[in-house]
């Protein structure tokens, strides 16, 4: 039970930032992406995109922790959406309800359009 | 630079012992140089002085024997000649081998040679002329050839001597010159023992101790509790490498409190877990339960709850995220809600609205419980269960035409997850259960069990396996699955595993209940 880190990009869009988490997101890695997430609030940069193209594996700690960033990212005056093509993510935010209350969309770009 | 403890001692003693030998050398050669002068002024230049002296004077003091003996007749006189003549021969052959060099040899040769010009004179012309009776012809003859050979004997002595002046003044100036050279020597070599012996004895062991003093505090504040401490040793020897070790230690040590501290809170989560876990099920006519719960490694958030109240058996299966401590807080926070709910008679819409309220005021944003809550009367086999994210639950039942086993996921309405949101929504399944159909509810951890290649079991193998299982029953049915998930896993669960399969056995009264469905079933099969 290492604690594990997953490799975060972090892109520049003007508007927006993109994470891209490379590797799966469980609860060994999902700290990585708490810590940028505040990050990105404590950088006044609150509107951001989660790629999540590169993230094979999501279990609940994962997912847990983009829908608390979406609340965190919110009351910060900001938001953020998903950007995502797999079928096994996108069922998980279908099953859990959380596909309702968040911008997913399969490119950046579209996810993006949806932030509030 | 690198160098060992031991090669620093070693080159130490090593410069000092050469240091020393160098000290002796400087002094030996001082003392060689010492006996050399020595040797050249005491064995050789004055013994040759002496001699010098000693031929000059002998020479003279033939001239004035002989004249004596021209002047008196008296054959004394001659016999004195004689004695100097043995004398000086000697004195000659002393002479001769003391002088080695070249100028020195000249001058000898011709001092020799004057002296056996002098004596052949003497010989062959003086004392015969006086033996003649001419005494005064012979002393004419001394006078005017010997004299002259006298007085040249004299000089070369003169210059003999002087020679032998100049080498006691070039030793001693040699001398001089040396023992400014060795006195340097010894001055730099002296300095640099001092300095080598100093380093040895006060540098040395002095930072050796102040990196031993540095290493010992360390282990102290190690041994207190601080495991944060910067040991920086820069030795190059076996002290920096022990330091090294000691900052792998401390870290060794923190992984050990956190793993202890890990353990603890598994321990403390696993034991949370087990209380929610009801000891005795309820049991009742009609409906056959078998629950199975395998807690993951990290301890994850799974829980259930059954009820029995009338003719209704009340089941709720739930996975709280995130694991550990966490997240069996939080499962115990929806239980309790749960009970307390349904012990005040509320009904399901009510208990999930208030299970959701007080897990949103509750938990952290990053938090959330999905749940299947579900009623099964049993005396009708009328099933009805609200999904809040959960995974849809699987129907197991047999084909109405050749009575082979069928099987679905009950798509039904779906709700959202618990904690999250203001209104999870309350749309509710319904379906009719016929006697030998199984109900399955179970938690992601089946679904989302890993293989060591990182393939998730998922849907299509749990619809396989349970088609497959379909004639054991429920207990047996129940242990094979998770045997099946827990093999796929290689026995490592990353997310705990329940499972709880309820079998509707048919009216324990023996009476078809009269209540049917109208309409479309509200659910779609995946068959």
């Amino acid at each position: 039970m290492a604690q594990q880190g997953v490799e975060i990009q972090i892109e520049n869009k003007g508007g927006f930032r993109v994470l891209r988490p490379t590797g799966d997101l469980d609860v060994y890695t999902v700290g990585s992406l708490r810590d940028v997430l505040g990050q990105m609030i404590e950088d006044q940069t609150p509107r951001v995109v989660v790629d999540l193209d590169a993230v094979p594996f999501m279990d609940s700690s994962g997912l847990g922790a983009l829908m608390g960033g979406v609340r965190r990212l919110r009351e910060a005056g900001g938001d953020l959406a998903i950007s995502c093509t797999r079928d096994q993510h996108l069922k998980l935010f279908t099953i859990t309800g959380f596909g309702e209350g968040v911008s997913i969309a399969p490119t950046v770009e579209e996810a993006a359009g949806g932030l509030r | 630079m690198k160098l060992s403890l031991r090669w620093k001692i070693v080159g130490g003693f090593g410069l000092l012992l050469a240091l020393i030998g160098l000290l002796g050398w400087v002094t030996l050669s001082l003392f060689s140089s010492l006996r050399t002068v020595q040797r050249r002024v005491f064995d050789d230049a004055v013994p040759g002085l002496v001699t010098v002296d000693e031929i000059v004077r002998s020479y003279t003091a033939q001239s004035a024997a002989v004249r004596g003996f021209l002047i008196q007749s008296q054959d004394s006189l001659l016999e004195q000649y004689r004695v100097e003549v043995g004398t000086v021969h000697v004195a000659q052959r002393d002479a001769q081998r003391l002088f080695t060099s070249d100028p020195e040899r000249a001058l000898l040769r011709r001092l020799i040679n004057a002296g056996t010009d002098f004596q052949a004179l003497v010989e062959d012309r003086v004392v015969p002329l006086a033996d003649e009776g001419r005494r005064a012809l012979a002393f004419s003859v001394l006078g005017q050839r010997g004299t002259p050979l006298i007085s040249e004997i004299e000089e070369l002595g003169n210059n003999l001597r002087e020679l032998q002046r100049e080498v006691v003044v070039r030793s001693e100036s040699d001398l001089r010159s040396q023992s400014g050279q060795a006195r340097v020597i010894l001055l730099v070599v002296t300095v640099g023992a001092l300095v080598a012996g100093t380093a040895l004895a006060v540098l040395l062991p002095r930072r050796l101790s102040s990196n031993i003093q540095t290493l010992v505090g360390a282990a102290r504040a190690i041994g207190s509790g601080d495991l944060d401490q910067k040991i920086q040793i820069k030795s190059g020897d076996e002290i920096e490498e022990l330091g090294a070790r000691f900052t792998e230690m401390q870290s060794g040590l923190k992984r050990l409190h956190q793993l202890a501290a890990q353990d603890r809170e598994l321990e403390i989560a696993s034991s949370i877990q087990r209380n929610l876990l009801q000891r005795t099920l309820p049991r009742t006519p009609g409906l056959q339960l078998v629950p199975i719960q395998r807690q993951a490694n990290l301890v994850g958030g799974d829980w259930y709850d059954v009820d029995v109240s009338g003719s209704e058996m009340t089941v709720a299966v739930g996975d709280s995220s995130g694991k550990g401590i966490g997240a069996a807080l939080m499962a115990t926070v929806v239980l309790s809600v749960l009970r307390a709910e349904r012990g005040l008679g509320a009904g399901p819409t009510r208990i999930i609205q208030r299970a959701n309220q007080a897990l949103k005021e509750a938990t952290d944003p990053d938090s959330f419980t999905t749940l299947v809550y579900a009623t099964v009367d049993f005396r009708s086999g009328a099933a009805t269960w609200l999904n809040m994210g959960h995974p849809s639950p699987f129907v197991l039942t047999s084909s109405p035409r050749d009575g082979r086993p069928r099987g679905f996921f009950l798509e039904g309405p779906r709700n959202r997850a618990l904690g999250w949101f203001d209104d999870p929504g309350a749309g509710q399944t319904v379906m009719q259960l016929e006697p030998g159909d199984r109900l399955v509810f179970y938690t992601d951890g089946l679904l989302e069990a890993k293989s060591p290649e990182g393939e998730i079991f998922g849907e299509e193998r749990l619809g396989q396996a349970m088609l497959r299982l379909a004639s054991l029953d429920c207990a047996d049915l129940s242990e094979a699955l998770v045997r099946q998930v827990e093999d796929f896993a290689a026995g490592k669960l990353d997310d705990d595993l329940t499972i709880l399969v309820i079998e509707y056995q048919g009216s324990p009264l023996g009476e078809r209940v009269v209540e049917e469905l109208t309409g479309e079933r509200p659910w779609h099969s995946k068959e």
